[in-house]
C-alpha cells in the first residue's frame, strides 16, 4: 500500500525539478549563536547568566547549481561557520538550510551523501599514512566498495596531480599537495556541491593559481559541480566566482554576479567590500542573554 | 559494509601504530617485567594458607595476574576510548570523519576497534608468561562461563567507556567517569587483593563496580574448578549493569553529540 504514494511523490519531486530547477544551496534566516566560556569571577557573580556570541544573524542566500560560489567576508564574518552548518557539523539555533533539497539538520544523512569538503585541509590527515593510505580509509567510511576504492583513488589522484606521490608519507607533502590531497578526498565520491574554505590561504601564487584553475575549469566547467568556496581574498573572489556573496556580521550583505554587484564594472570590488562591512557595527555582536 | 568500515580503522590504526616502531617491543618488556614484579611477591604470600584466597585457587600469584590482565580492558575503554576521541578532535580527523557516511556510533566502536583487539593480546600475552615462563597454574577451565562472563564484562567496560567520551565530547577534560570506575576499581575491584579483605562498609562499594564481579566471574571459571552454577551470580550481576549501563550510554552519547553540535564545539578541544 505504501508503495504508490512513494512512487508518486518520487514522481511529483523529479517532474518539480525539471520545471522548477533547484538551487544547489538554499538558506533562510539561517541563525547561529555561540555560547562563551565564563570566567571564575562570572561564574561566581553570575551564575545563570548565559552570554552568546553572535556567528550569524538571519543569513538568507541561493547558490545556483553548477557555478563557482565564493563567499567573501572578512575574518571573523561568519564564512565557516555556514559551511560548517551546510555541511552538518554544527546545527543552526534557527532558520532553514538545503544542499541540494536535503535540509541540513533533518536530512543530514542524504546532504552528507552530495556533499565534499576541504575544511581544515593539514590537520585532517594522518600524517604517519601515506596519501594512498588516508584516500583508502575516508573512501570506506564514505561507503565506497572494497572493489571500487582503489580505482576510484587512482582516478581523483590522476585528476589532482598526486598519483607520483601517492605512496609517500603525508608528512613529507609540501602545503600544495596536502591541500590537493584534501581535495582528492573530498572528490572521492561523486559529490555535486564542493565546500572549500580558503583553499589557497598558506599557498605560493603559483600555487594559488593551480588550485583556483582546479576548482573553477576542472570541477564547475568540466565536471559541473558546484562549488563554494569561503575567502577573503578579493581578486581570488573576482577571477573566479560566477556568482559572489558579501558576509560581515552574520548577515549576507549582497549578493549576485560579479557584474551585477560591481554595477558592470562601474564601481570596483574593493569598493563594493568596504561599503558593505563598514556600513554596520560588526565589532559588537556579542549578545547577553539573562535568565 | 559496516564490516568493511570496521576494517578500514582497524587497518588505519595497524599502519599507524606499526610505523612506531619500538612501542612494541617496550610494551612486551613492560608486561613481562610487571608479570616478574609480581611473581616474587607472591613468593613472600603463601596463599594456601589464607583463606580469602582458597575460593580462587588458593595461589597469589595467579590471582593477582588474572585482576592485572582483565584490567587492562577495564583501562582501555574508559581511558584509552575518550583518548582516541580527544586526539581525533586535536589532530582534526574527527572532522573530516564526521562529515563522511558513517554514524557516528560506528566510529566510535570502529576507533576502540584496534585497541581492544591490541588489549585482548596483550592480556592473553600475560597470561601466556605468567604460564609458560613463571609457570602458574590453571583450574579446569570453564569456557562458557569465561566467555560469557567475559563478552558481559566488555559490553560494561565498553558503556563505560562510552559515557566517559560523551563527557569529554561537551566538556574537553575532568572526566568524572575516570576516577570513579579507574581510581575506585584500582582499590575497591579486587585487581590486587581479594574484597574479602575489606571492612564491610567498604566491600559495599566493591559490590556497585562491575570490575569486582568480572574478576571474580572470571577467576572461579579460570582458576577454581567450579560448576556453572557457582558462575551464575556474577554472570546475573554483570547482566544487570549491562542491561541498565550499555541503553543509558548510548543515550548520553546522543545527548551529548547534538549538545557539541548545537554549541558549535564537536572539533574543539
Amino acid at each position: 500500500m505504501e508503495v504508490i504514494p512513494a512512487c508518486f511523490c518520487r514522481f511529483q519531486k523529479d517532474i518539480k525539478t525539471v520545471l522548477n530547477p533547484m538551487n544547489a544551496i538554499e538558506v533562510s534566516g539561517l541563525k547561529k549563536h555561540y555560547p562563551i566560556v565564563k570566567s571564575y569571577k562570572e561564574l561566581f557573580l553570575h551564575p545563570f547568566r548565559r552570554n552568546a556570541v553572535t556567528a550569524l544573524n538571519g543569513v538568507d542566500l541561493k547558490v545556483k547549481e553548477e557555478i563557482c560560489f565564493c563567499l567573501l567576508g572578512p575574518n571573523g564574518a561568519g564564512k565557516t561557520t555556514l559551511i560548517k552548518i551546510l555541511s552538518t557539523l554544527v546545527l543552526p539555533d534557527d532558520g532553514k538550510a538545503t544542499v541540494c533539497g536535503h535540509d541540513v539538520e533533518k536530512e543530514p544523512w542524504l546532504v552528507k551523501s552530495v556533499i565534499g569538503t576541504a575544511l581544515n585541509d593539514e590537520r585532517s590527515f594522518y600524517w604517519r599514512l601515506t596519501g594512498q593510505q588516508n584516500l583508502e580509509f575516508f573512501a570506506a567510511l564514505n561507503g565506497i566498495s572494497k572493489s571500487r576504492i582503489k580505482r576510484r583513488i587512482r582516478e581523483v589522484l590522476d585528476l589532482t596531480g598526486l598519483s607520483d606521490v601517492a605512496e609517500n608519507r603525508f608528512n613529507t607533502y609540501s602545503t600544495g599537495m596536502k591541500q590537493m590531497l584534501a581535495l582528492s578526498r573530498a572528490l572521492l565520491i561523486d559529490v555535486k556541491v564542493l565546500f572549500v574554505d580558503e583553499p589557497t590561504r598558506s599557498l605560493d601564487p603559483k600555487a594559488s593559481q593551480r588550485m583556483r584553475r582546479f576548482l573553477r575549469e576542472e570541477l564547475v566547467e568540466k565536471q559541473k559541480r558546484t562549488v563554494f568556496w569561503a575567502t577573503h581574498d578579493l581578486n581570488e573572489a573576482r577571477d573566479f566566482a560566477h556568482e559572489l556573496g558579501i558576509i560581515d556580521g552574520g548577515k549576507i550583505r549582497t549578493a549576485g554576479s560579479v557584474d551585477k554587484i560591481t554595477e558592470n564594472g562601474n564601481k570596483s570590488l574593493q569598493k563594493v567590500f568596504e561599503d558593505s562591512v563598514v556600513d554596520h557595527d560588526h565589532q559588537d555582536t556579542r549578545m547577553e542573554e539573562q535568565k | 559494509m559496516i564490516f568493511q568500515k570496521l576494517y578500514a580503522f582497524l587497518r588505519r590504526d595497524f599502519f599507524e601504530k606499526s610505523s612506531y616502531k619500538f612501542n612494541f617491543i617496550s610494551s612486551v618488556a613492560g608486561i613481562f617485567i610487571s608479570t616478574a614484579t609480581f611473581f616474587f611477591i607472591a613468593k613472600l604470600i603463601p596463599g594456601e594458607n589464607i583463606s580469602s584466597l582458597v575460593p580462587y585457587g588458593g595461589g597469589y600469584f595467579s590471582f593477582v595476574i588474572i585482576g592485572i590482565a582483565f584490567s587492562g580492558i577495564l583501562g582501555m575503554f574508559q581511558e584509552g576510548l575518550p583518548d582516541i576521541i580527544r586526539n581525533a578532535q586535536m589532530t582534526g580527523t574527527l572532522e573530516a570523519i564526521l562529515v563522511t557516511r558513517t554514524s557516528i556510533s560506528t566510529v566510535l566502536i570502529g576507533s576502540s576497534f584496534f585497541n581492544f583487539l591490541m588489549s585482548f593480546i596483550r592480556t592473553i600475552f600475560h597470561l601466556g608468561i605468567a604460564i609458560f615462563v613463571f609457570g602458574m597454574t590453571l583450574g579446569n577451565i570453564h569456557w562458557i562461563g569465561a566467555i560469557i562472563v567475559f563478552v558481559l564484562t566488555v559490553m560494561c567496560f565498553l558503556s563505560i567507556g562510552i559515557l566517559s567520551t560523551s563527557f569529554i565530547l561537551v566538556y574537553k577534560l575532568g572526566n568524572p567517569f575516570s576516577w570513579i570506575f579507574g581510581g575506585l576499581s584500582g582499590l575497591f575491584g579486587g585487581i590486587f587483593f581479594p574484597i574479602e579483605v575489606l571492612p564491610g562498609w567498604l566491600k559495599w562499594i566493591s559490590y556497585l563496580l562491575p570490575i569486582t564481579h568480572s574478576l571474580r566471574g572470571l577467576r572461579l571459571s579460570l582458576l577454581s574448578s567450579v560448576s556453572f552454577s557457582q558462575i551464575m551470580p556474577s554472570i546475573i550481576v554483570l547482566a544487570c549493569f549491562s542491561l541498565v549501563l550499555l541503553p543509558l550510554s548510548f543515550v548520553v552519547f546522543r545527548v551529548s553529540i547534538l549538545k557539541a553540535k548545537k554549541d558549535g564545539t564537536l572539533t574543539h578541544y
